[in-house]
């Protein structure tokens, strides 16, 4: 006879899976409520989704206070981690979809947000990320990233424009590569030392002094270019520009923001025990993988035509400056790496959602894609107000002083000066003035050239509604007054990072 | 209400262009002109609550900003940034005050408004990022000048105005971030393990470092500060931006904006990297002879007369570098007098440029001839201060130009002859452009009944005039307080430095045996 399977309740912390399932069932809420009665408003959803998104944020509030008074908490048999960078991110992924979805109530109506089922896949897609996150079991790992995954893949296929098919096999395509590297992977690492869990892989692999390194390389070359297609790191990144343009302007600021701080964390507590382990090739070669991703997409991101695709390019380099924080490892890196991440969501977010209102129904006669730069010649003059809060947003991505970007900047730089990665901080700082062309470019068409396309003013703000505005604004006043929360969040992103030991 | 004069100058410039977007149009420009001058009165006010016989910063204002990392919003005075602040002051009001009709001109003076905040910021800032935030921000407004009210390359122009300056800053900000971390090494607690993040710049100067590192950090903020200036071979951009740039752009350009950079050099260079300031003396040197030399042969080949102040203001900068880098008091303050003189003459010149311009649309030189018999009082005021800028005594120009070659004069009598020679030789052009452009017979039917300077443009003349030529006689008043300043830092530098050779070139004032107490951290322990 076996023994009976003792488990105490308490000693499976469920309230630990709470963040993730408050989603979750609000998404089964708004199912039901489809199936009761079809046909329902957008507002609603909208509604519904923002309220336990709301929830979700308390719930991790107050997960925050626990850990910051007893520190790490592990629960449902050691699956769930929930650690400094869990709540961090959690913090990141909840706050940017906040921003997101009320960019949902546009002016024009758009039909994927005519379906309950948009809000539904997005609210389970959080719940992904969030198991992605809050765990160091690569199984876990792999389920929330597959159902996140699938449905951010279905989200981009809801839009209209024909391009967002192509976008979305694109996605899935090289999303479904990527899954595949990732379990060969996690397999590798299995068979060397019996265990699913990363903490577990560490503590065995250095007990035997890493002697298996052929194969640990192996694995490490698998889950590198796993992520490395999640970041869309160069020369991983070729899905990008393609997914972005296809999908809706929302919907890729949201892209740029939310599933890569979730594959930051899984990167984050894959490399720091690998970088560690004094292995010279991991490091090489990620030092390469960070300097080519900021230079090149910056560099593709000069010849673009298409802001949107001018943006997409962009982010991939702001994804390449802040992978150096996963190459450095130190406290004041990952800090970095945080810091920058929610300075970046809200202005990359911000100016999405500029393009988003601009948005038209139909293509604009005449033009190949929605945002051409000649769409925003002489915006100054016809919707000055617009215009000066675009150019806001892209002082601020150029890292111009004193916009919220400038301080990520400034502390990631200044992690790498700590380290002694002089010649990197040095690549970083020149990169940052090759982006600041790019940038310049669409300031000097809206802010000094003559109107082409768009007599009216009307244009730029077509998609405007009250609740976009308010997103915009939020996004404006965060922008520029960015200083005055540096300091406390700094503090408590480096109080948490430094107790989750990393 | 003088504890906060300094927020005040910076922030209400700024709080009046935000007011000025609900103003109407017709009379936005009396509304700049009344800011501008408030501006300027509290500029003055400052002057008068000075006390010129304190060396050190006065007016100090501290609110942590991000403590944790060591910045915080620092401001003070001395002698050595007063006198800019007061110019800058100065030259927006004069600025408004003559700025002909343009269009926009609501959109206009708000800019130079904004642009009035971070000039004034980045003379009384003593923290370097905020420092740093105002210098990159000062680049914004100017973008915006020279690329909406530019000439047909406007657009060029302005973005590589933009792109070059911030890319020299960049760098520039690697640097303060290595003196930080630096500083922070120095501080490390040895019971604790942790140490102090500070990008104080009066912390700072406590910090003696090693000299390869000085060479190295001085290198990285020399390329910020150099394309500022802009130095020989940084200089560039400049002739586009004041070619395409328009007139109050060029003005506050040559005036204010470049002045950062030379500024910077005495506030951070120089008392952060002493040994280094040596080491590179004579290369520095020798770049801004051939920076006199250079400029002044291509101001002669040039056949726009805006372009011939554009070359000869990059000239005379030169002259500013060599006096800094004398390293002692008599060259330092020699250039920072030059500095408030070439803002003078220089944004003088180039309105001067801009009364023409606007009567006859062109700024070429072979247009004009015999401007003298149809616009008297235009040629007088013109010749006035041409003979500033060829340094004649008795005009602002020369004191600094004589105070400058002095104090180089006791470092290198061979390098101080050649620059002396060159700023004489200098006049050549100027003169030459002169008489093109006002001897002779009035060849040009367009030119025989071009209306003299009017009343508005002589509100902007005049006193800059007055300046010129009561300073050139009698400097005292503004260069008792450079000096005060000057010395202590100049003393700074003799305490810090290392080696022997800048212990040597580097004068110690007091002369007494008396180790001045400094606090000597080392960071050897540096990676």
């Amino acid at each position: 006879m076996l023994e009976p399977v003792n488990v105490s309740l308490e000693s499976l912390n469920l309230m630990t899976l709470a963040p993730m399932l408050i989603p979750i069932i609000g998404a089964l809420l708004i199912l039901i409520i489809d199936i009761a009665k079809s046909n329902l408003d957008k507002t609603l959803y909208v509604g519904i989704s923002l309220l336990f998104l709301l929830i979700d944020f308390s719930a991790l509030l107050s997960s925050a206070g626990v850990f910051a008074q007893d520190g790490t908490i592990m629960g449902v048999f050691d699956l769930m981690l929930i650690d400094g960078l869990a709540i961090l991110s959690q913090f990141i992924l909840v706050g940017a979809s906040l921003l997101f979805i009320p960019l949902a109530l546009t002016h024009k109506r758009f039909h994927e947000f005519s379906y309950p089922e948009f809000f539904a896949l997005f609210l389970f897609m959080i719940s992904g990320f969030q198991f992605m996150v809050a765990t160091d079991n690569l199984i876990l790992i792999f389920v929330g990233l597959e159902t996140a995954s699938l449905a951010l893949y279905t989200l981009i296929a809801m839009h209209n424009r024909n391009k967002s098919f192509e976008a979305a096999v694109k996605y899935f395509t090289m999303g479904a590569l990527a899954a595949g590297f990732f379990s060969f992977g996690a397999m590798i690492f299995y068979a060397l030392t019996g265990s699913v869990e990363l903490g577990q892989i560490a503590t065995i692999l250095e007990a035997n002094n890493y002697a298996d390194m052929g194969y640990v390389l192996v694995a490490v070359v698998f889950m590198l270019a796993s992520f490395g297609f999640k970041l869309s790191l160069v020369p991983f990144h070729t899905w990008a520009p393609d997914v972005y343009e296809g999908a809706s302007a929302a919907m890729a600021g949201y892209m740029s923001i939310v599933p890569k701080i979730a594959a930051f964390i899984v990167v984050m507590r894959m490399f720091e025990f690998l970088i560690n382990s004094g292995v010279v090739w991991l490091e090489v070669v990620l030092y390469i993988f960070v300097v080519v991703t900021m230079t090149a997409a910056n560099v593709w991101a000069l010849v673009q035509t298409d802001v949107k695709r001018m943006l997409a390019y962009s982010s991939i380099s702001h994804a390449g400056f802040v992978m150096v924080a996963i190459l450095i490892g130190t406290t004041q890196a990952n800090s970095a790496l945080f810091l920058y991440w929610i300075l970046f969501s809200f202005t990359n977010l911000g100016a999405f959602s500029m393009l988003w209102i601009s948005r038209q129904k139909h293509l604009p006669v005449g033009q190949s894609s929605d945002h051409s730069y000649n769409k925003f010649a002489g915006m100054i003059k016809t919707a000055p107000v617009a215009a000066t809060i675009m150019g806001l947003f892209m002082l601020s991505l150029a890292g111009l002083p004193p916009f919220a970007l400038f301080w990520g900047k400034l502390y990631m730089i200044s992690s790498a000066v700590t380290a002694g990665y002089t010649v990197l901080a040095l690549i970083m700082a020149l990169n940052s003035a090759i982006a600041g062309y790019y940038y310049l470019k669409l300031i000097v068409y809206m802010f000094m050239k003559e109107p082409v396309v768009n007599q009216d003013g009307t244009v730029y703000v077509a998609n405007a509604t009250m609740s976009l505005k308010t997103i915009i604004g939020f996004a404006a006043v965060g922008t520029i007054f960015a200083v005055i929360v540096v300091n406390p969040l700094l503090e408590f992103i480096t109080a948490f990072v430094y107790n989750s030991g990393y | 209400m003088l504890d906060h004069i300094l927020s005040i100058l910076i922030f209400f410039p700024a709080l009046a262009a935000m007011f000025g977007f609900v103003i109407h149009k017709d009379s936005i420009r009396a509304y700049g002109i009344a800011v501008s001058a408030i501006e300027f009165v509290l500029a003055l006010w400052l002057w008068f609550g000075f006390d010129s016989a304190v060396s050190g910063m006065q007016f100090m204002e501290f609110i942590p900003l991000i403590p944790s990392f060591g910045i915080n919003y620092i401001l003070g005075v001395d002698g050595i940034s007063l006198f800019i602040i007061i110019l800058a002051a100065f030259f927006t009001l004069i600025g408004i005050a003559s700025l002909t009709d343009t269009k926009n001109v609501k959109n206009m003076i708000i800019t130079l408004l904004f642009l009035q905040m971070t000039m004034v910021g980045v003379f009384v800032a003593l923290d370097a990022i905020v420092f740093y935030i105002f210098w990159e921000l000062s680049l914004v407004p100017m973008l915006y000048i020279i690329g909406a009210w530019g000439g047909p390359l406007r657009i060029y122009a302005s973005v590589k105005f933009f792109l070059y300056t911030f890319a020299g800053s960049l760098v520039m900000l690697v640097g303060m971030l290595f003196m930080a971390y630096f500083y922070y090494q120095a501080t490390i607690d040895p019971m604790t393990g942790v140490g102090v993040w500070s990008f104080a710049i009066l912390d700072w100067y406590r910090l003696i470092l090693p000299e390869n590192f000085q060479l190295w950090l001085f290198a990285a903020f020399f390329i910020g500060f150099a394309i500022k200036v802009p130095m020989f071979p940084f200089h560039t951009w400049l002739p586009y931006a004041h070619g395409q740039a328009p007139t109050i752009g060029s003005v506050i350009l040559a005036a204010i904006l470049l002045k950062m950079g030379t500024y910077a050099f005495i506030r951070f260079s120089l008392p952060l990297f002493p040994d280094a300031s040596v080491y590179f003396m004579f290369p520095i040197a020798i770049i801004a002879i051939v920076m006199i030399i250079y400029t002044a042969m291509v101001a002669y080949a040039q056949e726009d007369i805006k372009q011939v102040v554009a070359y000869s203001s990059i000239s005379h900068m030169g002259v500013i570098i060599l006096g800094t880098f004398a390293l002692n008091v008599e060259g330092i303050t020699g250039s920072i007098f030059l500095m408030i003189a070439h803002g003078v003459v220089s944004g003088a010149l180039f309105l001067l440029v801009g009364v023409i311009y606007d009567r006859r649309h062109t700024k070429m030189m072979s247009e004009f001839g015999g401007l003298a018999s149809v616009m008297p009082r235009y040629a007088t005021i013109f010749g006035l201060m041409l003979m500033a800028s060829v340094g004649l005594p008795l005009t602002i120009n020369f004191v600094g130009e004589f105070l400058s070659l002095l104090g180089f004069y006791q470092q290198s009598h061979m390098i101080t002859l050649i620059a002396g020679t060159a700023i004489i030789v200098g006049a050549i052009y100027m003169l030459a452009a002169y008489k093109k452009m006002f001897f002779g017979e009035v060849t040009n039917e367009k030119n025989k009944n071009l209306p003299d300077v009017n009343k508005r443009e002589l509100v902007a003349l005049i006193p800059l005039s007055i300046i010129t030529i009561w300073l050139g006689i009698y400097p005292k008043p503004i260069l008792e307080p450079i000096n005060n300043s000057v010395e202590s830092v100049v003393q700074l530098m003799h305490d810090k430095a290392i080696t022997d050779e800048a212990k040597s070139r580097i004068p110690n004032l007091i002369k007494e045996v008396e180790e001045v107490e400094i606090s000597i951290t080392s960071v050897e322990g540096a990676h």
